[in-house]
């Protein structure tokens, strides 16, 4: 009985064994490419690091809903997001953390140009790419392999922004011949304010009347108010990165009726926040210089955007994070493996002309020099108009044509 | 014209000053009646602004809002007294008591901040007054409206927790606790209910103040880093547990705040708030109303 039964016992087992054998095994699913999105998500920037979230979002799940990353199976890409917080210290550690904790493929961030110059250290460090959207110069002077810039430096910015203000200026029979500084001193604003300071301003023959660099918080804005009121400069350059600071300078310019036109650098003066709590008129032609800004052609990109988060229009932070996450994608196919050095050897030599990723920046090119800068990166300006930014300058890709201060 | 411009940065900071004095004496009176360093203190200065904010949202004037979030904020001071702060206040160890109450509270200040944040999102929100962006004109002086109206508005609150303090029963037993909380209870004076009721007023009033700020200051969920510190040192500067003290240096603070401008640059503007803070620490250790100290 017990010899039968240990027959059947063994004919079952062979049979298991015939049938497992037969079966084919399924192909290793592909394994996720992790990227890390380093940015401030509380403290007084995690605003904007909110928007480069919901761009990194957008990337990811058209990527993902798209097959994947074809050049490794099909395999998907997962956020891995840490948070900057409010201070360097926190940054340089959250980046610490979520490039130690797994293996990054590639990482985005972090937004401050201040932050960006600590947690880029961290990345060269363990050899990991990042690609950052913030200006200061000094980001790309370190002869760092692992960082890309993809924006102008804030001193390209700053002899743009310069020049097109002074064109439009002279267009309008109001020539800039007095200008005013008035900004925190967050690196990407210093590196904006320097050359103007030291010899931009000078070279044009414009006086500078008014320079007021505060570090943030502002406790009050009436004492730049009252210096602009009694210079009466012809153009105010504009870099308060902090939301309720900038809120206090604009109440204060309308409470002293400065009427000076508004030239900011950056992208957190075109975010929604400042309409409802400003109300569109008091925006009407502010302009500020931004690293990109949806241009003409990406109708369709921004519509997705709007529908997806509720935001009201589409600004540099989601839009460059949204490039970004495509172009660590168009790296990894292009390096056919997920390893960070790979990845940055791809980056180094990519050269792309189309696709989501090169038509988030203009020129729609992206290559990037020795230093990691992107070869002819240029700012575009960005104008309120009615409740809403529009991109102005160049022509080419503007949106809307631009308007010069009343 | 050279008066006219410092009668414009006495004002300004005077105006300015006039809301960190009311910020100021709601950590003062907590810390004089139970010995607490709140450090959530500007926390629930931030929920006051968004309280405030809602009921914009619902049509209430903000000015009339701020005042609408002292009955609710002095019920959640003492709701929190009860849950969290009466467990680690009131006897025992006083040095494991102060450490447990300056964990508690950092942790309360990190758990609300992150919670609002998670809850209402960190976009920046604001209340869209005509008055923010308009001045009275005295002279060749503007006076901000909004500030104005704060200031004026700090006035009367700070004048009526007086009046409460010196004037009535509740007050005095209050202050009875404050000075000696042992003989106060021999009197039959509950020194816990005193204690909820400081903590809940001291909530209740930097809860005013937060929706008076929230006139023409943008409300965020980590607002109140731009203003504990400032708090903090209106309060020593005053001489800790003052209340007149912490009123005169929350106006010291915007008045030398503001100064500072005629002689520094604005990167520079707080350096001067700390130099007379050394100042007065050095020349007069126990603060301006130090005689009075810890007491109220």
């Amino acid at each position: 009985m017990s010899l039968r039964i240990g027959r059947l016992a063994v004919t079952v087992l062979l049979i298991l064994v015939a049938a497992a054998a037969l079966v084919v095994p399924p192909a290793p699913a592909a394994e996720d490419v992790k990227i890390a999105l380093v940015a401030p998500l509380s403290g007084r920037w995690a605003r904007q690091g909110q928007l480069k979230k919901m761009g990194a979002d957008m990337a990811i799940e058209e990527i993902n809903s798209q097959g994947g990353i074809k050049a490794l199976g099909g395999a998907k890409i997962v956020l891995r997001e840490a948070d900057a917080g409010d201070s360097v210290e926190k940054a340089v550690s959250a980046a610490q953390r979520v490039l130690t904790r797994e293996k990054i493929s590639a990482g985005i961030g972090s937004w401050l140009s201040s932050f960006t110059l600590g947690v880029t250290e961290v990345a060269e460090r363990l050899q990991v790419p990042w690609l950052t959207l913030s200006y200061a110069d000094s980001i790309t002077e370190r002869g760092f392999k692992y960082t890309f810039q993809t924006s102008p430096v804030s001193s390209v910015q700053a002899e743009q922004a310069l020049e097109l203000v002074t064109e439009l200026a002279k267009k309008n029979n109001r020539p800039i011949k007095k200008a005013a500084i008035v900004g925190d001193n967050t690196a990407a604003t210093v590196f904006f304010f320097k050359p103007l300071r030291e010899k931009l301003l000078a070279a044009k023959g414009i006086e500078l009347v008014v320079d007021e660099v505060w570090t943030p918080p502002l406790a009050d804005a009436t004492a730049i108010a009252q210096k602009l009121r009694a210079t009466q400069p012809d153009i105010v350059f504009y870099g308060a990165t902090n939301f309720p600071d900038s809120i206090q300078v604009l109440q204060k310019v309308k409470e002293f009726s400065v009427k000076a036109p508004i030239q900011g650098v950056g992208a957190w003066l075109v975010t929604p926040e400042y309409v409802k709590t400003l109300g569109k008129e008091m925006l009407d032609s502010i302009q500020t210089v931004v690293a990109t800004h949806p241009m003409k052609g990406q109708e369709e990109i921004v519509k997705r955007f709007t529908q997806r988060t509720g935001e009201p229009f589409m600004t540099q932070d989601p839009l460059c994070t949204y490039g970004h996450v495509w172009l660590i994608k168009e790296a990894i196919e292009q390096a056919k493996s997920a390893d960070p050095k790979a990845i940055r050897d791809a980056l180094a030599k990519i050269d792309v002309t189309s696709g989501p990723a090169a038509t988030s920046f203009y020129p729609n090119r992206i290559k990037f020099d020795e230093r990691g800068r992107r070869v002819g990166a240029t700012p575009l300006i960005v104008q309120w108009q009615g409740g809403e930014p529009f991109t102005v300058v160049p022509t080419a890709v503007a949106t809307r044509p631009v308007a010069w201060h009343k | 014209m050279v008066v006219a411009e410092l009668a414009q940065y006495v004002a300004t900071g005077l105006l300015v000053g006039g809301v960190y004095a009311l910020m100021s004496i709601g950590l003062a009176l907590i810390f004089g009646v139970m010995r607490v360093v709140n450090f959530a203190q500007g926390d629930f200065m931030m929920l006051g602004m968004y309280l405030t904010y809602f009921y914009a949202l619902a049509g209430v004037d903000p000015l009339l809002g701020a005042l609408l979030t002292i009955p609710p904020f002095f019920v959640l001071g003492w709701i929190v007294h009860r849950g969290l702060l009466a467990r680690v206040t009131g006897g025992g160890d006083p040095q494991r008591q102060m450490d447990a109450q300056l964990i508690l509270t950092l942790g309360l200040s990190l758990v609300i901040t992150n919670a609002t944040t998670m809850i209402l999102t960190p976009t920046p929100r604001g209340i869209r007054t005509a008055y923010a962006t308009q001045a009275f004109t005295v002279g060749p002086i503007l006076l901000n409206e909004a500030r104005s109206y704060a200031f004026a508005m700090a006035l009367v609150l700070a004048a009526a927790l007086w009046l409460f303090l010196t004037r009535t029963d509740a007050g005095r037993a209050l202050r009875a606790a404050a000075d000696d909380p042992e003989a106060a209870s021999y009197q039959g004076i509950d020194v816990r209910a005193m204690h909820g009721l400081a903590f809940g007023a001291g909530i209740a009033l930097v809860a005013a103040a937060g929706g008076l700020l929230a006139t023409y200051y943008p409300i965020e969920p980590s607002v109140a880093v731009n203003f504990i510190v400032l708090m903090f040192v209106a309060v020593v500067l005053g001489g800790l547990g003052s209340i007149p003290g912490a009123f005169v240096g929350g106006l010291v603070i915007g008045l030398v705040q503001s100064l500072t401008l005629l002689a520094l640059p604005f990167q520079l503007q707080n350096t001067g708030v700390f130099i007379v803070f050394l100042l007065v620490l050095y020349l007069r250790p126990q603060g301006l109303f130090g005689r009075r100290a810890r007491t109220v």
